[in-house]
């Protein structure tokens, strides 16, 4: 009891990278906490997350199996999460800002009586009172706000790609199964169908093209994919990113789409073509190792955060570049 | 048939597309200052379209809810205007600020209070504090089947069928009402109403009624503000921005081509 | 005997001829009173004011027909023929009928003045109809359309004026009168037939000519035939004075008489469809397609048959969406034989779009809120409206104490955009150079409200009209001076008995040159053309003063473009097109630039910050920055004027 908990996401049967960041700050805040630093996973065989988590270096990991918790069904995930709590009995519970955390986050915290910050970017302990305090952007990013909030746990969703994951440590955590009582009839909600469509992955990428209201036209972007098709012989996975003006053009579905309402990523490079740096988007992608602004308009935000800018108009750079790129290579 | 009751919760909040040069941090009473007319929440306009393209296939009714300490008629009266049957403040000085739990507890309150209903929408998040909790909380508030983050809606007999997003896609749920449902941008942008039917709405005769904490709120106790610690405007994201020059086009590339090879 | 028509020669039965004529008239005067009911229905009443200047047009347009020779010689000839050719058969068989009925008078040499006065109009008839078929079918003039209806008619008309020439070489073949030689048609191709069988072929073929021409005027008003009496009625009711009131009409966005009479009097022409910019940039919008879908909706609402023009049923797809595509440059209005405005009817169509609010495209839905919170629909906060002058300290009418003769309403584009707020920035400092006394309104200036009437949402007008109503009466305001044309002729044209003269800049500097307050230094030789923008020289007429001033700096060498003066070509930014983004397989701006370039010109000036902007991107986007500048006329000027303060 009191530990730091962490919810480990699985996918595809092992631990999500997400994760790693999540025990990064749950580490630290155990240490101020002067308390353990435990680890929770869900599904119908997590076996292997468990033993992956066990090599983080938490104190503990818990594990929870049960057949009706292979596909995520809410209602059956918040039961299991409640009961799992109930035995656990931690002090600190944190999840990741996911699809997932999103969801069961506000929920469980109102099963235990706790509040929830959501989208955290910093937490800290109190050194008087020992709570949380949570940071989080506000107003679309016009403001950080901290918070603190009563109750007996301590509750907050992590934003993605903030924090550093923990490295492998040596020896194993002990993992302890915990049982849940779980059936189909507490889910309310059915299930009809699931539909794969073609999602782009940005926050995947290694480098990230990107164009915004700057590009003037639809066609701008095929000059941003011949960038990229340019880039990708160099580089490993090279996307096409945009700002929401973009989408609100119908110039590029919302899938590419990187600010606050979109994706946040941080790629090791982000190149934004035409994009002037309105702060929703900045949000998106201010922590990305280098960026490279190309915009016409020399006083424009995106310079502010870049280490790299040329004011010129792009569709005068862009062929000259991919031309360049290629003699080098 | 019979006719479907869908309440939408909607929020008045600062403009948070005003331009970024009528946005100030004011530190001291911890507040985001908008020099600019307050606007309903983007999401909830959403949810409000949602529940307007439902009753226009079904014989529906919708009432639309609004929480806080001073509300705007000239704000709110929108609502009305797109086609609402129903606009109910619940205006009180002790609503400010408070956090997303209180808000849910708040809202349930009324909720009882109005009586039956089928289905209840709001936006997946407010404008404003970006949290993101009350839909979800209020439907474990009132004990309903919860649908998070829906692109579609449809009602068919008893159930409500629901497109919602899901990482690989999407999906497609089906839960029997009452039900809530938070709604994102996909459902629709609400549709456009014109100065004369917002003019017409806003000399309309009927005033709208208002509930103040002691109307309906059962446990005032049990309402709680949020504990600001700091608010502060964002840490400084810049750098040194190198500007690659040169007398031509070509030249800027170069240097650019020069700079991807170095970071490969 | 004397020369006189041979009337029922050989009919029996001619009862049956009463019969049929009655017929024909009854559907005839059927199809007119649907006309009617349908127009009363829509507008409410068909209470018309009488106008002699709209009489007078009227009079002069139907019967010289000038509107069709617009621009188009071939085509007036044509109609000319068709139209008094088929007048005079019309008077000619009137004549004929108070002859046979009423009075006899029609013989001897009356009637051979009349034989020949027939004959010459049943050629004319035949040789227009004739060439209106190689018009369309073998020359197939691009803007005219091929569907049923647009053969059926003219074939039909043909058929009656053959048939008639028909009977009457057959009457001749068989009387062979002395007089005969009169009747050169007709006797010609009664020469084809003997006697005998003209004897016995004349009934067939006179009951053949007497159906087809009972049916052909039995259909005129349920085919575009219709025209002859619509186009006149629709010329007149165009031509009736238009009222603009200063309260919010509600019914605004109803069409009214005028309207409804263009719907129906619209031939097909297609001159708008080949003038149209949006038409000829292939988007998917076309005034004629537009009109006919207009005309099908108000007779399915109104009439108890639904649409009656049985021979034209072709559709074209969702004409219910693309009228967003519509820049209301008003090329159509100028060319409509029949003065249709038809982009008043899509400004009308959009305040229905508006009033309902599902169909207004997101981003114009998202413009218009922008509009309405901010004063502007460019998402720049009020607070820095006047940023633009932040160096040049400029007088602030708004201000305690400061007075000026002059106030220059900058208008949101030029204030926001950064293009476009180099016009500001040069008719700023050539005011200051002449020594003109002006002020702006810094932060407080609003906005005029053209794009919300534009859009149709004429709500969002009223209020920002009477915001800056408001403001020029609190700060006394009575001369102004615009950038844009477009605020320009919404304050000349749209703000009913305003208190203040409005001007568009290029009027101002005009008398300025005059006055000599403006004195040029001599310019390198420079070939420069100029785009009439669409607010200023169509709307307004103004195509003179910019030239005026174009040619008079020294160096300047002005040429024209294909398409100028009331023949310009839309740049695509009115309309509220500017904060659209509709999709279109070629930008109407670089159709623009690429004639500009064909001129040989350096520089392409022209007169509005939205042109400014729309050719300015084009030229980029074509590619054609290293040999074509774009610039308003007011920074040519200013580079032009001698000096020493003048450094552009």
């Amino acid at each position: 009891m009191d530990d730091v908990l962490i919810l480990g996401e699985v996918k595809e049967g092992s631990l999500d990278a997400r994760s790693l960041e999540l025990l990064g700050i749950g580490k630290k805040l155990a240490e101020d906490l002067r308390s353990k630093l435990s680890i929770l996973v869900l599904g119908d065989s997590p076996a292997n997350a468990a033993a992956e988590a066990s090599s983080y270096g938490p104190a503990k990991v818990y594990s929870v199996t049960h057949s009706l918790l292979k596909d995520f069904q809410p209602e059956l995930w918040l039961a299991a999460l409640e009961q799992a709590c109930q035995e656990i009995k931690p002090a600190v519970f944190l999840m990741s800002h996911s699809f997932m955390g999103r969801e069961l986050g506000p929920r469980l915290a109102c099963r235990l009586g706790a509040r929830l910050t959501t989208d955290c970017i910093d937490l800290t302990i109190d050194p008087q009172d020992k709570l949380v305090l949570r940071t989080k952007p506000v107003s679309g990013g016009n403001a950080i706000a901290v918070f603190k909030c009563p109750g007996p746990v301590q509750m907050a969703t992590v934003r993605a790609k903030v924090f550093s994951p923990v490295e492998r440590t040596e020896g194993a955590a002990e993992i302890a199964e915990i049982g849940v009582q779980i059936d189909q009839n507490l889910a309310k909600v059915t299930s009809l169908e699931i539909v794969k469509e073609e999602v782009v992955a940005l926050d995947k990428a290694d480098v990230v093209v990107s164009g915004g209201a700057g590009l003037g036209e639809e066609e701008g972007f095929e000059l941003l994919e011949d960038l990229r098709k340019a880039l990708s012989k160099s580089f490993g996975s090279v996307m096409i990113g945009c700002s929401r003006v973009a989408v609100d053009k119908g110039w590029i579905s919302s899938d590419h789409q990187v600010g606050l309402t979109g994706t946040m990523i941080s790629p090791d490079i982000y190149v934004a073509v035409g994009i002037s740096g309105a702060i929703q988007h900045l949000v998106g992608m201010v922590h990305s190792k280098k960026i490279i602004a190309i915009n016409t308009d020399p006083s424009c935000n995106m310079f502010k955060v870049a280490d790299y800018g040329i004011v010129e108009d792009y569709e005068k750079i862009i062929p000259a570049l991919i031309t360049k790129l290629e003699d080098l290579s | 048939m019979t006719e479907r009751h869908i309440i939408v919760c909607a929020k008045q909040i600062p403009d948070p597309e005003a331009p970024l040069s009528d946005v100030s941090v004011d530190a001291e009473n911890k507040e985001v200052v908008v020099d600019a007319p307050q606007v309903i929440s983007p999401f909830d306009e959403n949810a409000l379209e949602a529940a307007l393209r439902l009753t226009e296939d079904l014989d529906g009714r919708i009432t639309v809810l609004s929480l806080g300490k001073k509300l705007s008629d000239t704000v709110l009266r929108k609502v009305l205007a797109a086609g609402a049957d129903e606009l109910i403040l619940l205006q009180d000085d002790a609503f400010d600020k408070l956090d997303s739990h209180s808000v849910a507890l708040a809202l349930a309150d009324a909720i009882r209070k109005i009586g039956e209903y089928d289905l209840i929408l709001t936006g997946r998040q407010a404008g404003d504090w970006d949290s993101g909790q009350v839909g979800l909380l209020l439907a474990e508030i009132l004990s309903l089947p919860c649908i998070n983050l829906a692109r579609e809606i449809e009602i068919t007999g008893a159930n409500v069928i629901v497109k919602k997003a899901h990482p690989l896609g999407f999906e497609r749920v089906q839960a029997p009402m009452p039900a809530l449902v938070t709604v994102s941008n996909e459902v629709g942008e609400l549709r456009y109403i014109s100065r004369t039917k917002m003019l017409k709405m806003l000399r309309g005769a009927s005033s709208i009624p208002t509930w103040t904490m002691a109307d309906f709120v059962s446990e005032k106790d049990r309402l709680q503000k949020m504990d600001i610690i700091e608010l502060s405007s964002p840490p400084d994201m810049g750098r040194d921005c190198q500007f690659l020059d040169g007398a031509t086009p070509n030249e800027m590339a170069e240097k650019l081509a020069l700079v991807f090879r170095e970071l490969k | 005997m004397a020369p006189q028509r041979m009337m029922f020669w050989q009919i029996d039965h001619v009862w049956l001829f009463y019969l049929l004529a009655a017929l024909a008239s009854s559907l005839f005067f059927a199809g007119i009173a649907l006309h009617l009911l349908v127009w009363k229905k829509n507008a409410g009443s068909l209470k018309l004011p009488f106008s002699k200047a709209a009489f007078s047009r009227m009079i002069l347009d139907t019967f010289l027909g000038r509107r069709i020779f617009k621009g188009e010689p071939a085509a007036g000839l044509m109609h000319l023929l068709i139209f008094w050719g088929f007048l005079l058969l019309l008077i000619g068989t009137t004549i004929l009928a108070v002859h046979h009925y009423l009075f006899t008078f029609l013989t001897g040499t009356p009637y051979l003045v009349f034989s020949i006065a027939m004959e010459v109009a049943g050629i004319m008839l035949t040789v227009g109809i004739i060439w209106a078929l190689i018009r369309r079918y073998i020359q197939r003039v691009p803007r005219l359309e091929r569907s049923l209806e647009d053969i059926t008619v003219p074939i039909w008309v043909l058929l009656v004026g053959l048939s008639g020439f028909a009977l009457e070489g057959l009457r001749l073949s068989y009387d062979q009168p002395a007089w005969g030689g009169w009747s050169f048609a007709g006797g010609w191709i009664g020469a084809l037939f003997s006697a005998a069988i003209a004897e016995a072929v004349y009934p067939a073929f006179w009951w053949g000519h007497t159906l087809l021409s009972l049916s052909l005027i039995a259909v005129i008003p349920f085919t575009k035939l219709f025209h002859i009496l619509g186009a006149p009625a629709s010329i007149y009711l165009q031509g009736l004075e238009k009222s603009v009131s200063s309260d919010f009409d509600e019914n605004a966005g109803e069409f009214n008489l005028g309207d409804s009479v263009f719907f129906d009097a619209c031939m097909r022409c297609g001159r708008c469809v080949a003038v149209c910019p949006s038409a000829g940039a292939k988007e998917p919008f076309a005034p004629r397609d537009f009109i006919q879908a207009m005309r099908r909706s108000l007779w399915q609402a109104h009439s108890p048959f639904g649409d009656i023009r049985f021979l034209f049923r072709d559709e074209k797809g969702e004409v219910d969406k693309n009228f967003w595509y519509c820049t209301t440059c008003r090329a159509c209005l100028e060319v409509c034989p029949v003065y249709g405005a038809s982009f008043e009817s899509v400004i009308k169509k959009r305040m229905f779009a508006i009033e309902e609010g599902t169909q207004v495209p997101k981003l114009l839905n998202q413009t218009l809120e922008k509009l309405a919170r901010y004063d502007n629909p460019w998402e720049s906060s009020k607070k820095q409206r006047g940023a633009w002058a932040k160096d040049l300290q400029l007088p602030d009418l708004t201000r305690k104490g400061v007075d000026a003769n002059l106030c220059y309403f900058v208008g949101c584009t030029t204030s926001f955009d950064d293009t476009a707020q180099g016009i500001a920035r040069s008719l700023a400092k050539i005011l200051d150079i002449a020594g003109i006394s002006f002020g702006i309104l810094g932060k407080k200036e609003p906005c005029c409200g053209d794009i919300a009437r534009r859009v149709g949402e004429l709500g969002l007008f009223h209020e920002q009209m009477d915001n800056c109503l408001d403001l020029f009466d609190r700060y006394g305001i009575t001369e102004v001076v615009t950038s844009s044309p477009h605020c320009f002729h919404t304050f000349r044209n749209e703000y009913p008995e305003a208190p203040f003269r409005a001007r568009h800049y290029t009027l101002l500097l005009h008398e300025m040159l005059a006055n000599g307050q403006l004195r040029f230094r001599e310019q390198e030789k420079t070939k420069v053309t100029y785009h009439d923008p669409c607010y200023l020289g169509r709307h307004n007429r103004i195509f003179d003063e910019p030239r005026h001033i174009i040619r008079s700096i020294p160096g300047i060498e002005l040429v024209e473009m294909a398409h100028h003066r009331e023949n310009s070509l839309c740049c695509g930014g009115g309309g509220g097109r500017m904060w659209q983004d509709l999709p279109s397989e070629v930008k109407m701006s670089e159709i623009r630039i690429r004639e500009a370039e064909a001129t040989g010109a350096k520089i392409l000036v022209t007169a509005c910050p939205l042109c400014r902007i729309m050719l300015e991107d084009a030229r980029k986007a074509t590619g054609l920055n290293e040999t074509l500048r774009v610039m308003d006329l007011n920074e040519l000027v200013l580079q032009a004027l001698a000096s020493d303060n003048a450094d552009v």
